[in-house]
């Protein structure tokens, strides 16, 4: 309780972190949900009935002069929904679960704008590639259904962190990935004529460190 | 027997007393050859079918109605103008009263008159959409073999991934109502009256007359055994307008009922593919008895038959149509469908059907060793030519049960499907398809020698083995019925999971012997995931 109370106190005698002086190599763990909608739209509503999904994960950065910065992240999404035929448009959901899985894992690099004016707000943009492991499961499977693979990746970025501690700040950024290698060559993703596993993500990013 | 139903009225030769009658004797199988495409029976039935018929036979051989002939007049056409054509073409033509369940008209012909030639007069004519013969229409594989072990003989289910798919979809189609189009089904216990006149066979023998006789005919127990009482949906006989019920006097039909839905997990005879489906017997296929009962003109149906029997189906809730007969004719009927052989009226049926929601499963037909001329050698099947062309209507080839092509399965660029329908080369009697259906020493007496020609009977039933298409097709429309089961109710898409999901034979890709691949009903069934 002690040393809880002397934190507190601490924190909120500390001077803003725009006015302290970054140190030269900051390394900062962060937590982070994302809402991707996947570029598979047909794909994913016939099975899923909607496009739109959490994932949830976090990472590490590493920022170099408080400009450069390397991210390295991991996050799952994961989902229950039925096997399903798409034909002319028209989607006929079978009543066969389904799970999917995706675990994207990416490393990214990307710069941090400083605007004197408003300190507290730090501007990014980041690219890199990534490695997506996706695994289906279904019901009546058979050896050699089911699937579990994993494929390359790349990644652009660009948000903003708000700092709003010492110690914490909280970044937003949308993200487009495009995975191939997946989808496309089977299942509704075929028929769909879709092969991108990636898509459009709203990301928030809750960062601990300087 | 007089009955009207809608605007037709038929008077009945024979009388039949329905759900009068004991049960069916069940003898399990029997094992013999006689109902392979060219046994000594099968060549006897048909020189006997060809001696009783009155049927014309077109230039390039087909057998079509000498009293009628069939026009779909175009809906502006007044009537006066309509009868003004009817009498340019023909001098002895008059409109028949329009039957149920056609929106053609037939028109009555004197014998003097060939319907082919007014067909021809009057296809020329602005008032006319078209304007057909009354070909006749056949079942494609009388072929029979036999039992009732599934393990022991039935191949053909574990052929298309019968027992994977039975664990994705337990119930079976009990929500879907399959109609069956064809000779009848043994349905229903009841007791025949009919007078039997003498006759003579293919080889001018004469058989004596019977007289008024009473004829035995039981329900087939595994199609309707205790428990199922309302199996059994709308039954219809198109070629009494509805005046009798649509037993079935040769088989055909019942086996094919067999294959799509007979009684399964029941410890007793063979099992069908979706063992819960509900039937509907639509018979518009004749058979001997039919004939000799004085019931048809001639055995088989014709194209006014089948059209009015699939829109009576698409009218009255059936949602799969199989239909395991065909006729051969001229490859080009999509282009031009005014000429010999063709059955735009048939053509018509179908596309109603399929816009009503109903799939159609039609056999490839069974003639790719005969020669039909003008045809050649495996001439187009005129019904599955039409299926190929209709999104929702799917033709189906033969595989015997080694997947390879069943030497008889017609083939051409209308195959659509393939299934197991059975060969006995290289597999004797274990490579044929059985069901329970009658069996034929009882009813087929007309077999017999004149001395031993004695009156049939229709109560004794065993598991037979048939070969041909006709065997293939039910298997497709009873995985089509659990397709729909699955909700997937749109006839284009059930089609299209069939032939994607089905399993590449011969040539990669589509080809003409075995279309999209064997069906897979565990494929089908189970659908599609995200990825795989």
């Amino acid at each position: 309780m002690k040393t809880t109370v002397l934190l507190v106190i601490g924190l909120a005698l500390a001077a803003p972190v725009w006015a302290q002086d970054p140190p030269p190599l900051s390394i900062r763990p962060f937590a982070m949900a994302t809402g991707q909608s996947f570029a598979a739209t047909q794909t994913f509503n016939a099975t899923f009935g909607k496009a739109l999904f959490p994932f949830f994960g976090g990472g590490v950065q590493v920022v170099v002069h408080d400009t450069f910065f390397v991210e390295i992240s991991a996050s799952r999404f994961r989902q229950t929904g039925q096997r399903a035929y798409l034909n002319l448009g028209k989607v006929f959901q079978l009543g066969i679960p389904l799970t999917a899985t995706v675990t994207p894992v990416e490393v990214t690099g990307g710069y941090r704008f400083r605007f004197e004016k408003f300190p507290a707000v730090r501007p990014y943009v980041a690219a890199g590639f990534g490695s997506y492991g996706y695994t289906e499961t279904s019901s009546f499977a058979e050896p050699g259904d089911d699937v579990s693979t994993r494929h390359a990746g790349f990644v652009l970025n660009g948000g903003a962190e708000f700092r709003v501690h010492r110690w914490v700040g909280i970044a937003g950024d949308v993200q487009y990935s495009h995975v191939s290698g997946i989808l496309g060559t089977a299942g509704v993703s075929q028929q769909a004529g879709e092969s991108d596993l990636g898509g459009i993500a709203a990301r928030v990013k809750v960062v601990v460190g300087r | 027997m007089l009955s009207v139903r809608g605007q037709t009225v038929v008077e009945s030769s024979f009388a039949i007393l329905q759900n009068v009658g004991l049960t069916a004797i069940d003898e399990g199988v029997i094992r013999d050859e006689s109902h392979t495409p060219a046994s000594e029976q099968m060549v006897r039935k048909r020189a006997l079918l060809a001696a009783l018929s009155t049927d014309r036979v077109s230039a390039s051989g087909a057998r079509y109605r000498s009293d009628r002939l069939i026009v779909k007049f175009r809906d502006e056409a007044a009537m006066g103008d309509r009868k003004a054509a009817l009498r340019v073409a023909s001098s002895t033509g008059e409109f028949g009263t329009r039957a149920s369940y056609a929106d053609f008209d037939i028109v009555r012909l004197d014998a003097s008159e060939d319907p082919e030639m007014v067909a021809q007069a009057l296809q020329g004519r602005p008032e006319v959409q078209y304007a057909q013969a009354a070909y006749r229409v056949h079942a494609t594989a009388p072929f029979v073999p036999n039992d009732p072990e599934y393990a022991t003989l039935q191949w053909n289910m574990p052929l298309v991934n019968m027992e994977k798919a039975w664990e994705i979809q337990p119930l079976a189609g009990s929500t879907i109502t399959v109609a069956v189009i064809d000779t009848g089904m043994a349905y229903q216990n009841a007791t025949i009256t009919a007078t039997i006149p003498a006759f003579r066979d293919g080889a001018g023998t004469r058989y004596p007359a019977l007289g008024k006789v009473t004829i035995p005919y039981s329900g087939a127990p595994q199609l309707v055994g205790a428990g199922n009482a309302g199996r059994i949906v709308a039954p219809y006989d198109v070629i009494s307008a509805g005046v009798n019920p649509p037993l079935d006097f040769e088989g055909h039909g019942t086996h094919v009922s067999g294959t799509i839905g007979q009684l399964t997990n029941d410890k007793v005879g063979p099992a069908g593919v979706a063992f819960n489906v509900k039937l509907m017997p639509v018979k518009v296929l004749a058979s001997t008895w039919d004939v000799l009962f004085g019931g048809a003109s001639s055995e088989g149906g014709s194209d006014d038959d089948v059209a009015r029997g699939i829109r009576y189906a698409a009218d009255n809730g059936a949602k799969i149509l199989n239909m395991s007969l065909g006729s051969s004719g001229p490859s080009n009927c999509g282009t031009n469908p005014n000429q010999v052989d063709c059955a735009p009226v048939i053509e018509a049926a179908m596309r109603y059907a399929v816009g009503k929601g109903c799939f159609i499963v039609v056999s490839a037909g069974n003639e790719f060793e005969d020669t039909v001329p003008p045809y050649g050698t495996n001439p187009t099947s005129v019904l599955a030519e039409i299926a190929s062309r209709i999104s929702g209507v799917v033709s189906v080839a033969a595989v015997d049960r080694a997947k390879a092509h069943a030497y008889y399965s017609s083939a051409g660029p209308y195959v659509e499907l393939s299934a197991p329908g059975g060969s006995e080369r290289g597999f004797g009697r274990d490579g044929f398809v059985w069901q329970q259906t009658f069996d034929y020493n009882f009813t087929d007496t007309f077999l017999l020698p004149p001395a031993q020609y004695r009156a049939p009977r229709f109560d004794v039933l065993a598991t037979i083995g048939y070969i041909g298409t006709s065997m293939a097709a039910p298997h497709v429309s009873g995985i089509a019925a659990m397709l729909m089961q699955q909700g997937i109710t749109d006839p284009a898409a059930i089609e299209d999971i069939l032939e994607k999901t089905a399993v590449d034979l011969g040539t990669p890709g589509r080809d003409n012997t075995f279309g999209f691949g064997l069906v897979d009903a565990r494929a089908a069934l189970r659908g599609l995931g995200l990825a795989k």
